[in-house]
């Protein structure tokens, strides 16, 4: 007789997806995942979207946890199935995106004997998750599920494979409920819950002390949660400190206001590098010191006393070494650091750096962001701009692919909110901003979901056009058209004498009749005056739009820190010329 | 304050890399160990010995004991690594304890010809004072313990010999943290 307190290992994985509220998930069947694939034909809790190749499932999943907080699910076969999402693993382990990805496995007794659709996926995974399981019992399925989900939201979020051998999703088990397991601390670390004191103390005296102070913040306070943000902006009020974020800390703290300096490093604005280098305490909220942040480390922040607030350990000391770090959660240290401010009567506002502002207002006064828009060929710049100006009154999400397009569009669209900026910063993971748009827009279904992107960038997941027509998924697609691989360009003509070395993108399709022939619907700009139409037409479809902007094919995008570089040392156009000695050390770095 | 460059000097990395002995207490679970040697060689630090067992079999755990050598930053920056691992439960520098203990086992097995050689090896093996495991006509097993420093003079010791024949075996070193 059959038990009815047992359940095949497929039911248990759909049981445990329901009981962690999953409620979406991105995939792509085959044959060693079909019993999960016929528990999913009959439900109706979980909502399978089916994408046109495994890298837009593990993306659309990043792009879904990033604008939602959530953690993102996907679901992929043994085999090409699995490796096929590598890159997207990799890219979550980069800036820490929390998702879990379901691979099939052949069945247990045929691992180890190259079987059809067999690769050994926690050997291939292993230094691109948090972590990874092989389960190779039913009965630990459960807990096995709900110790992945705890670990990749917890801590430094990061993506988490769970690897399930075909007979194991056909043996039946009990199911346990996420209630009834105890996680091993051990196992989760989540970082400490105790604020540290001391260090709040330290900080709010050196903050008193400094005259050139600055808030450097990172990805960390977007992954701490919205809270995080609204305390930042609270103490940035408070103190009136001047505040720069990475590529990754966009919309943690609005873009518009007086005291942002917007994004730094390689590609960020003059006033924040110049503020990085001359500031004499540096407080780094939950970012990473980056090499496209740092430039030369021998030259970066010289005269600062550090402080770095970052649940991870491994980040503290590993590029730079700062004076005080916690290890504590964002949202509580800030929190916590309010309060101090508060209970005690510190009064900071008096303290309204005056001469810094001065200093910084001069740096400001370069404009480092300005271009020449003519009347007929369109700047990509302007093209961001545009867009900027013609939906920033609406909830938007902004996904973008890899290289100039990226960079424009994280100068030149503002955020005044977290989770509304997707983009692929560690790994650079050219192809992942539509599949990310697909996530955002499941995610969202209300909302205005773009994906900037560069035609080179488009065409490496293009196939993902589909998964958003069958989902009648409105994203929009705003191609900075170039015909280069603009970024590689760009590098060739600064470091390798203009030799355009298979950078141009030769044999482009018609974007227009491409979007077509997907049953999307196709805009097209060739022209300043053809500009503002296009996106407006782009906006008011309710379906997927694919809007080809003809931009100037050799704008360069700066300003910029070259490689090997220090903060002061960057270009703000291509009449500045590179001190040559960096060009050759230069030469030789990412 | 200083920060690093960007452009280490080789020579300098080298001169200040020091040995340490790292003492790793983890889940014993399938993957672990290779979950451990990957952030090695993927991060690009160096293992020079590693020794792995179970030393408690009702909490399932395994001590992973590993000779690395690196500037103390690099050391520091291995620890906050494996202590990201989620099998692992801690990891500690025994260099960075107040109080610590090393011991490395090792085989030695010589060939030798003549009488002289013999009464050589007997007399160093009885300085280090090693266990004799078997001895035949012309071979003879020792097993010797100690710090692996101990070990290194004692097969230095050996090789002022001429003309034997020595092919050995060792743990790494373990250690313990009083």
């Amino acid at each position: 007789m059959e038990n009815e307190n047992e359940f095949t290992g497929a039911d248990i994985l759909l049981k445990a997806l329901k009981d962690q509220e999953v409620d979406t998930i991105f995939g792509y069947p085959g044959g060693a995942v079909l019993p999960i694939y016929d528990a999913i034909f009959g439900q109706n809790f979980l909502k399978h979207v089916l994408v046109r190749q495994e890298a837009g499932a593990v993306h659309a999943a990043e792009g879904y946890a990033r604008s939602s907080g959530k953690v993102g699910v996907l679901l992929v076969t043994s085999g090409p199935g699995v490796t096929n999402v590598v890159t997207g693993l990799t890219d979550a382990l980069m800036d820490s995106i929390p998702i879990v990805c379901i691979s099939g496995q052949v069945p247990s007794h045929l691992i180890g004997t190259d079987a059809f659709q067999e690769c050994d996926t926690t050997g291939i995974t292993r230094p691109c998750t948090k972590h990874n399981y092989l389960v190779k019992d039913v009965n630990k399925l459960s807990e096995t599920i709900h110790e992945a989900f705890k670990i990749a939201s917890s801590g430094r979020p990061g993506p988490v494979l769970i690897d399930i051998p075909k007979d194991v999703q056909f043996a039946k088990s009990k199911y346990i409920p996420k209630k009834d397991i105890s996680f091993k601390e051990h196992r989760i670390k989540a970082g400490s819950k105790n604020v540290d004191k001391s260090f709040v103390q330290e900080l709010v005296n050196h903050i008193k002390k400094s005259e050139r102070p600055i808030f450097y913040v990172g990805g960390g306070c977007l992954n701490s949660g919205p809270q995080a943000s609204q305390e930042l902006i609270k103490l940035v009020n408070k103190t009136n400190i001047p505040i720069t974020t990475t590529l990754h800390g966009l919309g943690c703290f609005p873009g518009e206001d007086k005291s942002s300096l917007g994004m730094l490093g390689m590609h960020g604005n003059y006033e924040a590098n110049l503020a990085m280098n001359k500031c004499d305490l540096m407080i780094n909220v939950g970012a990473r010191f980056d090499d496209r942040v740092t430039g030369r480390l021998d030259a970066f922040s010289p005269d600062s006393v550090k402080f770095h607030i970052d649940i991870d350990q491994s980040s503290i000391n590993k590029n730079v070494k700062v004076n005080f770090h916690t290890n504590t959660d964002i949202t509580l240290t800030l929190k916590e650091i309010n309060s101090f401010i508060e209970s005690n009567n510190i009064e900071l506002e008096k303290k309204d750096y005056t001469n810094w502002w001065g200093q910084i207002n001069d740096w400001r006064k370069k404009e480092c962001l300005h271009y020449e828009q003519g009347d007929e060929i369109i700047k990509p710049q302007h093209a961001i701009s545009r867009l900027y100006d013609l939906t920033s009154h609406k909830d938007t999400f902004i996904t973008t692919e890899v290289g100039q397009h990226q960079m424009w569009a994280a100068q030149y669209y503002k955020f005044s909110k977290p989770n509304r900026w997707i983009t692929s910063g560690g790994l650079g993971t050219m192809g992942f901003g539509m599949p990310a748009a697909v996530g955002a827009q499941m995610a969202n279904p209300d909302s205005l979901v773009i994906d900037i992107a560069g035609e080179a960038s488009f065409l490496m997941n293009i196939q993902e056009i589909a998964t958003a027509v069958q989902y009648k998924l409105p994203i929009k697609i705003f191609i900075l058209n170039n015909e280069y691989m603009g970024m590689v360009r760009q590098w060739q003509e600064l470091l390798h004498g203009s030799r355009y070395s298979e950078s141009y993108v030769d044999a482009l399709p018609d974007f227009k009749k491409l979007a077509e022939s997907f049953n999307a619907v196709g805009v097209r700009a060739k022209n300043i005056s053809e500009l503002d139409d296009a996106i407006n037409e782009m906006v008011s479809i309710d379906r997927p739009v694919i809007a080809d902007i003809w931009v100037d094919k050799k704008e360069n995008c700066f300003p910029m820190i070259p490689s090997g570089a220090a903060h002061h040392e960057m270009l703000l156009s291509k009449y500045d010329k590179e001190n040559p000695e960096n060009q050759e050390k230069g030469k030789v770095l990412v | 304050m200083s920060s690093t460059s960007v452009y280490p000097t080789p020579i300098n990395a080298f001169k200040q890399s020091k040995r340490s002995v790292l003492s790793i207490i983890v889940d014993n679970e399938p993957g672990i160990l290779a979950r451990i040697v990957g952030l090695f060689s993927g991060r690009g630090y160096n293992i020079e010995a590693l020794n792995v067992t179970v030393v408690d079999i009702k909490n399932n755990l395994s001590r992973i004991t590993i000779e690395t050598l690196g500037e103390e930053k690099v050391i520091s920056q291995i620890i906050a690594q494996l202590e990201k691992l989620v099998p692992v439960h801690s990891a500690t520098n025994l260099a960075n304890l107040s109080e610590s203990y090393e011991a490395e086992i090792c085989l030695v097995k010589i060939e030798f010809d003549n009488n002289e050689q013999d009464q050589k090896i007997l007399n160093f093996a009885d300085i280090y004072r090693s266990r004799t495991v078997q001895k035949r006509q012309n071979i003879v097993v020792y097993e010797i313990s100690g710090t692996s420093e101990r070990i290194n003079k004692f097969l230095d010791d050996l090789n002022t010999i001429g003309g034997i024949k020595v092919e050995l075996v060792r743990s790494g070193p373990i250690g313990l943290g009083i």
